[in-house]
């Protein structure tokens, strides 16, 4: 058992609507080891992008962090002041968001968001900084290095943009990376890129990675483990093999038999699951799937069924999906 | 046109213009533009829903607006097939964001009867709100949601008011415009399904344009595949996955990731695309294609007919049909 880099403890945001408290992250636990990625998946309003924000504390108001621990490395990432966090965003924990439109500066030159980001966290002086800036710019793959250095996000793709996304993320050698739906805005030609790149990049550099997204397709080819969200909650935690082969929560398996993929034999099957997810502040009583879920009976509506640990997998459901026997 | 050809596309082409300065106005020079559609030619049968797929900047969506009449073409021509009294088929669209396609100040019964009110499908207060709760119930809502405004509704639900708006001008024709792209899995397949039914039960043409494979492949009899304002590529759904003719067509299958975790492996086209204002001499696929030689450079390909009845430009007859035939260098190229 090791020790994990980032333990996520009953993690709870709340929403304040007019001073109505509604739970946007119901005690959400989980644990990233040191060097693996683990992939967040759910549908939107399922919590994802709340997570990751909550963890390098940049929540919006009226979100709001109201309990559970995050622990990074021994550090414990909740207790620290807004100036320490400031620090650890970007240094120890790098950042990739969805829309490399607006997560880069449009006035400022490519080299110089690298060197501020760079000298910010690592402090090592003007003519070293820019040969770094410079090597992480030819690292993530873009041609004439000295040439980009100069230029402004406009006059860059947006392949080449969240290439740059992605050396902001990682200049300055974070222990974790937490990428929010790296690849959601880019065509699949440009996401395979970006997807080969993280993958090289996290092997070169051994950081651990959460990845946050609703592609099913990618947490399969990117994820060690995956952790499904569901309505603020966690639904299930396994491996990836074991999570696409042999699902314990409903949801789970409605999840990936809704993707329509081609299987092996050239088949197409489209199985819906009914209804939608709860709105925040909608959530049923008892397991938040329950109007959905085939297997409800009463126990799920009466009470929120804790996560159970079961060998390398968790789920959160009395009546877990058996093994198929196919 | 024969009997069963819907609606015919003949070279098709627009461009799109920059506005010219007063001098060069004056001079009449011509300053070019971006050919967003180049000399596509396509046809639709009857009963029939046709697939167009392509990444971002290929032309799909504004072949959609110049099919809807939107949007004139600058060169070809698009014909529907009249009938008996020389009238052309109704056509709805079906647009991708149902947040931004429905008036927020309207209620559902207002957004629904408007194109029956038009198109004078229906006369009279009562058998119009009979019609729009018929469509209602069809789409799969409730009689009683037609008094409610759209921010009360979810996306799908949302959706499944564009679509049953859509449906209120009894439409002959059908044009989507990635209608699931905006939503979430779960209830994309819903959304699907319902397509499906009313595809089936109405006997409905359509254009089904989207970027994601999967989702054609399933709605879809024929599909076409756009690259830099051209088609590339065009065959019966089934045959375009097993049998791909255009290298195009082999890699876009493959750079999807699918959900098979045994094998991991990423298939990232080479090279990245250009922009359409100035694309690649000869064959426009030549900057990225593994197969590329010297005549791909200089000469556009001819259009060549598959045996099957598929159309594909490319210079060769390439044996596509399983992911080993790209030549594994071009996968392993990341830059």
């Amino acid at each position: 058992m090791t020790t994990p880099l980032l333990d996520v403890r009953d993690l709870t945001v709340t929403i304040n609507r007019d001073g109505h408290l509604i739970t946007a992250l119901d005690k959400v636990s989980f644990s990233v080891n040191p060097g693996e990625v683990l992939g967040i998946v759910g549908e939107s309003g399922a919590g994802k992008s709340i997570t990751g924000a909550a963890i390098i504390d940049l929540l919006v108001p009226p979100l709001k962090r109201t309990g559970g621990t995050i622990t990074l490395a021994g550090e414990r990432l909740d207790r620290l002041s807004p100036k320490a966090m400031r620090s650890v965003r970007g240094g120890r924990i790098g950042f990739i968001f969805q829309d490399p439109m607006t997560s880069l500066n449009p006035v400022i030159s490519i080299g110089r968001q690298l060197c501020d980001t760079i000298e910010a966290h690592l402090k090592i002086g003007g003519e070293k900084t820019k040969r770094k800036a410079l090597e992480w710019i030819e690292r993530v793959g873009l041609p004439n290095p000295e040439v980009q250095f100069r230029r402004y996000p406009h006059q860059l793709s947006g392949g080449m943009r969240q290439r740059i996304v992605i050396a902001l993320a990682l200049c300055a050698n974070p222990a974790l990376v937490i990428a929010d739906e790296p690849t959601t805005a880019l065509d699949v030609s440009v996401q395979a890129h970006i997807l080969q790149l993280m993958r090289d990049l996290h092997r070169e550099s051994r950081a651990s990675m959460m990845l946050i997204t609703h592609d099913l397709g990618v947490i399969a080819k990117m994820a060690d483990r995956v952790a499904v969200l569901y309505a603020g909650r966690v639904a299930e935690i396994s491996t990836v093999g074991e999570l696409f082969n042999a699902p314990k929560h409903p949801y789970t398996r409605g999840l990936i038999r809704a993707t329509p993929m081609p299987s092996a034999d050239g088949e197409v099957r489209l199985d819906q699951i009914p209804g939608a997810m709860p709105g925040l502040g909608a959530v049923p009583p008892g397991c938040a799937f329950n109007p959905r879920c085939f297997k409800a009976e009463g126990d799920c509506r009466a009470a929120i069924p804790p996560l159970t640990t079961e060998e390398s997998a968790a789920f959160s459901c009395f009546h877990p999906l058996e093994r198929e026997t196919a | 046109m024969s009997a069963q050809d819907f609606l015919t596309l003949n070279h098709v082409s627009k461009v799109y213009r920059r506005n010219q300065s007063l001098l060069e106005r004056l001079k009449k020079t011509d300053t070019g533009g971006t050919k967003a559609v180049s000399d596509v030619s396509l046809t639709v049968r009857h009963g029939e829903t046709v697939g167009l797929v392509g990444e971002s900047g290929c032309g799909k969506s504004t072949l959609a607006r110049l099919v809807s009449g939107l949007m004139e073409p600058t060169s070809g021509e698009i014909a529907f097939r009249k009938d008996g009294a020389g009238r052309t088929p109704r056509l709805q669209m079906i647009f991708q964001d149902p947040y931004s396609s429905l008036n927020g100040r309207w209620t559902i019964e207002d957004i629904i009867a408007e194109p029956i009110r038009v198109h004078k499908l229906r006369r009279g207060r009562a058998a119009i709100r009979a019609r729009v709760d018929e469509l209602l119930t069809q789409v799969g809502l409730s009689p009683a949601d037609a008094e409610k405004y759209p921010q009360e509704f979810s996306g799908g639900q949302r959706q499944r008011i564009c679509i049953a708006r859509a449906l209120a001008g009894e439409p002959e024709f059908l044009i989507l415009d990635e209608p699931t792209s905006a939503l979430d899995v779960s209830v994309q397949d819903q959304i699907l399904n319902l397509l499906r039914d009313l595809q089936k039960n109405l006997a409905l043409t359509s254009l089904f344009i989207t970027h994601n494979l999967s989702v054609v492949r399933i709605m879809a009899d024929r599909i076409g595949v756009m690259y830099l304002g051209e088609l590339v590529e065009e065959a019966p759904s089934e045959e375009l996955f097993l049998r791909p003719r255009h290298p195009y067509t082999r890699l876009l299958i493959d750079a999807a990731p699918d959900m098979d975790t045994s094998d991991r492996s990423l298939h990232p086209i080479a090279g990245e695309l250009p922009n359409p204002a100035f694309p690649p001499s000869g064959c426009r696929f030549h900057t990225r294609c593994p197969f590329a030689k010297d005549i791909c450079r200089n000469t556009a390909p001819p259009q060549k007919t598959a045996g099957t009845g598929g159309m594909f430009r490319c210079h060769f007859d390439l044996e596509l049909s399983n992911a080993q035939a790209i030549p594994p260098a071009s996968k392993a190229r990341t830059a």
